[in-house]
Order: structure tokens, then sequence, then C-alpha cells
């Protein structure tokens, strides 16, 4: 019999962390008033996801599935199709960014690839925008403001999965996984 | 590829990072200097990137971002999930233009949106009481959308996102 891609058990842990980031999305709130904030919780959810699936497209199908519950459930200011595919490029750009660096066992990796992949969402909204005929931004630079955020609110939940990453490392979590799979 | 140390990779990755963001910079900056009107929608603007303000079906203004300067910046937490709405009072973005003096409340101010072919209405009355909240927010991509506490206008769907004309029609 032809051994499937993801493990029945890879795929539940993968569909309860694509909950966890529309969870994340839905109930914290943060009082911050700039773009891309709430990167924080999603990438530091994406990075997680992906240091313990290991495999190439983990973060794409996390991103996937966030992104389905995530448009049937009306998030998004900008209609469904946007919220899917936004969610989608952060799982792809998460991917991407790994394939790149190849290992998150490095902070500043995951740092980088929590900024990248974040940033891919942006640019999922930008071209969006651009190909329907959006306006030109009100605020000069205000594109640069939202790349900023974008970026450091991308690295900032990279690195808070890396460390998160780092303790289950420690707690052991992975040993206890492998023999689960 | 496997060849690549690990400290090399880092570098690719940042200047990915970096050519795209300038690159995404560089073409915001093309749109924004291109001739007015191909974009925004079928009606000039003054400015580009401004918003159009026309009274009873007359260009009146151009709501610009140098205008800010002479704005105050409000904000509330809309009650349905808990989002913080900071910007700009549609009243003063009006009062900057039109002499609101002369506006009878039942005058109607429509905010529309080519890109989303959507747009609200409300009253003079309603966009002038603070505790109607009506306002422009700056959205994530820098465009104006305008929220309110009013009950037709308190939810996402019925917000107005990438605003790019107001009318006013006096009546």
């Amino acid at each position: 019999m032809k051994e499937r891609y993801f493990t029945t058990f890879q795929l539940i842990l993968l569909a309860l962390f694509a909950a966890l980031i529309v969870v994340a999305k839905i109930a914290l709130r943060t009082p911050l008033q700039l773009p891309g904030h709430t990167g924080i919780f999603w990438m530091a959810i994406i990075v997680m996801a992906a240091g313990v699936v290991t495999k190439p497209g983990a973060a794409s199908l996390v991103g996937l599935t966030s992104g389905i519950l995530a448009a049937l459930l009306g998030l998004g200011d900008f209609g469904a199709l946007d919220t899917l595919l936004s969610y989608t490029a952060v799982g792809i750009g998460t991917d991407l960014a790994i394939l790149l660096l190849r290992s998150l066992d490095s902070l500043v990796v995951c740092v980088l690839v929590g900024a990248l992949g974040h940033f891919a969402k942006f640019l999922v909204k930008w071209a969006l925008g651009a190909l329907v005929g959006v306006p030109v931004g009100f605020v000069a630079l205000g594109q640069a403001r939202s790349i900023v955020g974008y970026v450091i609110f991308g690295g900032l939940g990279g690195l808070l999965g890396g460390l998160t990453l780092k303790a289950l490392r420690r707690a052991g979590f992975f040993a206890y996984l492998a023999e689960r799979r | 590829m496997q060849k690549l140390s690990q400290r090399n990779r880092i570098f690719i990755a940042l200047g990915i990072l970096i050519l795209v963001a300038l690159a995404v910079l560089g073409v915001d900056a093309l749109r924004r200097s291109a001739p007015t009107g191909s974009a925004v929608g079928p009606e000039p603007t003054l400015v580009p990137g401004g918003i159009p303000i026309y009274v009873d079906g007359r260009l009146v203004a151009s709501f610009t971002p140098a205008d800010l300067n002479a704005l105050k910046k409000v904000s509330f937490t809309e009650a349905a999930e808990g989002v913080v709405q900071e910007g700009w009072l549609l009243r003063d973005i009006i009062g900057l233009h039109v002499d609101t003096g002369q506006l009878k409340p039942d005058a109607l101010i429509t905010v529309s949106s080519s890109s989303r072919n959507k747009s609200a209405q409300v009253t003079w009355a309603e966009a002038n009481d603070p505790a109607n909240w009506v306002m422009f927010d700056l959205s994530n991509r820098s465009t104006l959308k305008l929220v309110s506490t009013l009950p037709k206008l308190s939810t996402r769907d019925q917000w107005v996102q990438d605003s790019d004309k107001i009318e006013i029609v006096t009546r």
C-alpha cells in the first residue's frame, strides 16, 4: 500500500494548528493600531506547526485550512477571496522560506521565516488590491509603514514560535511525537 | 543550493525580502504619480490618491493627505469585534472644504468605493453627531475605510473599505 505523505496523526495536528490560528484571530486583541500586528499570534503558530510537522507543505496546509475556516466565518475586511488567499499565502511563504533556510533550529532562522511568511500575506493583499483597482494608498509612504509592520510583527511571531519549539524540544515533546508516528 | 552555508542562505532570504519590498514601493510610487482618474474611477480627482468631494454633483474639492494635519485624530472601540477604529471624523473632513453651516440636517452624504462597488449613506445630522463616530479608519493598505457605531454601518459587511468618493446632496 502506498504510504501517505502526511500521517493521520500529523493531519490532526495541522488541523488543530489551523483552528488555533482562527481562534487567535478572533479572540486575541491587541491595542496596537499598526498594520500586521496580528502576525505576532499567527506566525508563532505557523512556525510551531512547521517545526512540529517537519515536512514541506505542512505550513501551506495549515494556511489553506485556516484560510477556508476564516473565509467561512467571514473574517477579514476585504472579502472571502482575499482572506482565503492571504491566509494560504502565509503558509506557502513560510514553506518557501523554510525550503531556503532549511531547519527551524536557530532562532534567527525562525525570525526570518516568520518575517518572510507574513510578508507573503502582505504581498497577496497588495497584489489583489492593485488587481481590483483599489485607490492608491491615502497616506504617503503608507505601504512602507505596512511592509515594516508586517515584517516586524511576522518576525516577532517567528521568534515566539521558535522559543516555543525550543521549550518543546527541551521538554521531550519531539521524542514523544516520534513514538506516535 | 546544497553547498550554500546557512549564513549565505540567511543573506539571500534578507535580500529577497528587501528586493520585493522595494519593488512594491516602486510600483506604488508609479501608481501614485500616474495621471489621475485612471485607477481611481470614472471621475478625475484633483490629487492622485485624494478623495473627491462633490456637492450636488459639482466637484468642490479633493480631500488629500495634507489635510490630515488640520484634523484631530479620534478613535473608538467597536462593540461587535472589539476592534479599535482610529482615524478622522467625516464631519471634520467635510468641514474643511464645505460650509457646513449651509448643510441641512437631512442633507445626504454618500461615501463610496469604486473598486468594491460599495457605498453607504448617512444624513448630515448623523455624521455631525460625534456619538455616532462616522469616521474614516486607515486600513492596513493605507486606504480609507468608512466605519461608525450607527446600526447601518456597524459591521464589517457594512463598512466602506477603499473609499474613494464623497458625494453630498443638499436637498
